[in-house]
């Protein structure tokens, strides 16, 4: 293909995409739309699960480390803010703090995953497990699904500030960065979401 | 808006998110379980969720239909929070096989 004609086909791609405007490009929307469904599958399951067994729903979340819930989604927002400020550092070429700021996030992500490790042990110290009760069976279900998010989504953001360092994102061409910052607000919905409903409603 | 103005608005907003996170664990922690208190994490819900899809994901002034759709979602979920608080026995009832 000539390079008159590769630069035709991008100028038109991102014509569309810009016309359209949509932040990203409509592969992490399909991606993010999915995601958010699937979560929404299981919160279908926490509320059947719980207008079934309105006692094990009322009683679950007393016996839960409200501390560390708490404390992951104090993180998680904070990492969404972390990207936030990265992306607008990008778009003001500000590369170096673009990546202070997104190693923050990827801190962040890591904490989370630390808290969650310890819940989880501190959750079985208790005797807390899957095969407790069904509140703690979706509780793990849930919880553990949003951990792997978490976790891949940090080696995400890991990925995106060695392209900023290898000089691939740049002021003008950072669509990946884009990408990878909605996955991770996408990931920080549904904890925002989990949160309530585990750890705060009886 | 400025850069100085962008940030102080995104500064402030996840200062908010941070306040009502805060709010919600001494609800975890203090509150009287009951209607009220559901109906108020549902609504720190809605708006925590608002936040982040119309400032963080920057979908305020993006396509219509994506905004939408993920707005729809922290309106659809609350209400369903509280649909549940409200009519469990009638739920569970219709979701009994037999």
């Amino acid at each position: 293909m000539s390079a008159a004609v590769t630069q035709d086909v991008q100028t038109s791609f991102s014509f569309t995409t810009k016309a359209k405007n949509i932040p990203g490009n409509l592969a992490i929307w399909a991606a993010i739309l999915s995601e958010m469904s699937e979560f929404a599958v299981m919160f279908m399951v926490y509320f059947l699960a719980k207008v079934h067994n309105p006692e094990l729903f009322y009683e679950g979340p007393t016996h839960l480390n409200t501390t560390a819930g708490t404390a992951n989604t104090l993180i998680m927002l904070t990492s969404s803010f972390f990207v936030v400020r990265a992306v607008m550092a990008v778009r003001h070429d500000q590369l170096k703090q673009a990546v202070h700021w997104l190693w923050g996030a990827v801190a962040c992500g890591l904490l989370y995953l630390t808290i969650k490790y310890f819940e989880y042990q501190w959750n079985s110290a208790q005797g807390l497990d899957t095969e407790t009760n069904i509140f703690y069976g979706v509780y793990y279900y849930v919880t553990f699904n949003h951990f792997l998010h978490v976790g891949w989504g940090s080696a995400g953001l890991i990925w995106v500030i060695y392209r900023i360092k290898t000089g691939i994102y740049t002021k003008t061409e950072h669509e990946g960065l884009i990408n990878m910052a909605l996955y991770w607000h996408m990931i920080d919905l549904a904890w925002i979401t989990i949160f309530p409903l585990l750890y705060v409603i009886r | 808006m400025n850069q100085k103005a962008h940030i102080k608005l995104i500064d402030t907003l996840w200062l908010v998110l941070i306040g009502l996170t805060l709010f919600s664990a001494y609800m975890a922690e203090r509150a009287e379980p009951g209607f009220i208190s559901v109906a108020i994490m549902a609504a720190v819900l809605t708006i925590k969720g608002r936040i982040i899809v119309d400032h963080f994901m920057e979908l305020k002034s993006a396509h219509k239909l994506l905004r939408t759709l993920m707005r729809v979602y922290f309106y659809v979920i609350p209400t369903l929070i509280i649909i549940v608080a409200l009519f469990p026995e009638q739920i569970a009832r219709w979701t009994t096989l037999s």
